[in-house]
């Protein structure tokens, strides 16, 4: 298994980029891939994340498990997800703060809760039945959000690092989903970076969004915006370096763009950490 | 009822029908516009998300009936057949059955069986890769042992009848493709599914090689498959088929219960 080192940058690995990744094989910390693209028997997908594998530290992002549904959780999806990681051994597993399904019905998006002691309780338990069942700590990622719910006692942040402190998960922070509820529902997003402990971060996210009429929409189109950059360095500067990923899902450009978005988080980074400690 | 589970349930009705957003509403912050206005964006991510699922196993259907018209063909099975499973690559089995009753595509009858198909090819994408097997063994099985074997057919593949020329329909729509674009509605076609490789491979059986591989592949033994090949076509060559399964690694392993003749 190939460990990525907290100064890691990698991208998300996409189908348009196979080719050229593994052709020219660009200087990257590590490659992110959505797990469940990879839950098939064979073929020329799993042959695609096998050269990625020999060559890059592979993270392995479940966008499906549906942690927080509160009827089960997903056993036989549980299943698939304890076959890739076994097959794949990858640096990194993280999942998301969020439900999906409820009885037979799947959403395949990324649903909100509320933050309540409930939801706590239940996210502990799930955590702790997914590591067990991985034989492996994970990283959970805190989502982007249209709405908000009125029994929320406590902040995406505060609710990440508490998860983390009871079942020893690491949280995946998103900058770019952290800035895009900020906007959505008018907070200071700096201020809640206070939330998490430096120790609980294992890896944090960039992406780009896009503006509608009252709010933003975490569409992963775009590059990084300005405000976002900003809160990175911010994150950096009280986090310390961890690695970071660019995420790009749709409208999915030239690889060299992710490459360029790939070498400012390293720079941004890295000034942070130099100034931090001059 | 936990309080969770409660709000759950109304999340998923509001997700799923577009005038019940109240019953969401009185756990959410904002007036009843802004709740309507964000929970939009939430269904038509939902909606956008299974098109996608369909949109890639099942590009020919797209090509044939158009992009838009698609779009909202997925959306109408998306409506009667919502997702069940975090894996979208499950999305999607029962498109063809629903193709088959929608009353805005009847005026293209082969388009069910062209989407049944494109399932059976999408699965085989992802179907397990073949391994390597000992195929002297085959040859030297005793004639007398030879009708009681039994064909390990390679994951992914599949067959199935139409009473459309629906492999022809569907390799005139592939990127490579480069022949003539016409096709002769009077004929019938078996499509046979394989994989090759990392390559699905789509080709059209006789009556005498769909009979056997037909019969072959639901497991019946080489002699009962070969006599059902006969019956359908006097001239069928054993032989010939198996070197071709063969050499396409399509056929991958053999057993012989010795109590089968």
């Amino acid at each position: 298994m190939k460990t990525i080192p907290a100064s890691a940058v990698g991208i998300g690995l996409r189908q348009p980029h196979y080719r050229e990744v593994f052709e020219h094989k660009p200087e990257l910390g590590f490659l992110e891939v959505h797990s469940e693209n990879f839950f098939l028997d064979g073929g020329a997908s799993m042959h695609a994340l096998e050269r990625a594998r020999a060559a890059y530290p592979i993270s392995l992002h479940g966008v499906g498990l549906s942690l927080g549904s509160a009827d089960a959780l997903a056993q036989a999806h549980l299943a698939k997800l304890k076959r890739l990681v076994d097959r794949v051994e990858p640096a990194l597993v993280s999942e998301h703060l969020s439900w999906g399904s409820l009885g037979t019905r799947h959403f395949n998006d990324l649903l909100p809760m509320p933050n309540t002691r409930e939801v706590l309780a239940l996210l502990t338990e799930r955590i702790d039945r997914v590591q067990s069942a991985l034989k492996r700590s994970i990283l959970v990622e805190n989502v982007s959000a249209y709405i908000e719910f009125r029994d929320s006692d406590m902040t995406d942040t505060a609710l990440l690092d508490e998860l983390a402190r009871r079942t020893g998960c690491a949280v995946l922070f998103d900058v770019n989903n952290l800035y895009v509820n900020a906007v959505n529902f008018g907070f200071d997003p700096v201020s809640r970076l206070a939330d998490l402990r430096p120790e609980a971060v294992g890896e944090m996210h960039l992406a780009g969004h896009t503006a509608v009429d009252d709010c933003l929409i975490d569409t992963h189109g775009a590059r990084v915006c300005s405000e976002v950059w900003a809160l990175y360095q911010e994150a950096c500067r009280r986090f310390g370096p961890k690695p970071t990923l660019i995420e790009w899902d749709t409208h999915i450009p030239a690889l060299d763009v992710l490459l360029d978005e790939a070498a400012i988080a390293g720079s941004v980074a890295r000034n942070t950490l130099e100034v931090s400690h001059a | 009822m936990p309080e969770l589970l409660e709000i759950q349930r109304d999340l998923a009705v509001s997700l799923h029908e577009l005038d019940a957003t109240p019953i969401a509403g009185r756990w959410l912050m904002g007036d009843a516009a802004l709740i309507d206005r964000r929970l939009a964006i939430y269904r038509a991510n939902v909606a956008a998300t299974a098109v996608k699922a369909l949109v890639a196993a099942y590009p020919v259907v797209r090509q044939v009936v158009g992009e838009a018209f698609f779009d909202g063909l997925a959306r109408a099975y998306q409506h009667v057949a919502p997702s069940t499973s975090g894996d979208m690559f499950d999305y999607g089995s029962a498109f063809a059955g629903f193709v088959a009753e929608f009353p805005h595509t009847q005026s293209l009858p082969y388009l069910a069986d062209l989407a049944r198909l494109e399932w059976a090819v999408h699965r085989a994408y992802g179907a397990e890769d073949a391994v390597d097997w000992d195929r002297q063994a085959l040859a030297q099985v005793a004639p007398a042992q030879q009708p009681a074997i039994r064909l390990k057919w390679a994951a992914g593949t599949a067959i199935f009848d139409s009473n459309f020329p629906i492999v022809r329909v569907w390799s005139i729509h592939q990127t490579d493709f480069d022949g003539e674009f016409t096709v002769d509605w009077s004929v019938r076609e078996c499509a046979l599914v394989t994989r090759e490789g990392f390559r699905v491979l789509v080709s059209a059986l006789d009556a005498g090689d769909a009979a056997f591989t037909t019969s072959s592949l639901a497991g019946a033994a080489l002699g009962a498959s070969a006599q059902a090949a006969l019956a359908a076509e006097p001239g069928f060559d054993l032989g010939r088929l198996l070197g071709r399964l063969m050499a396409s690694n399509v056929i991958c392993g053999f057993t012989i219960n010795k109590d089968d003749d």
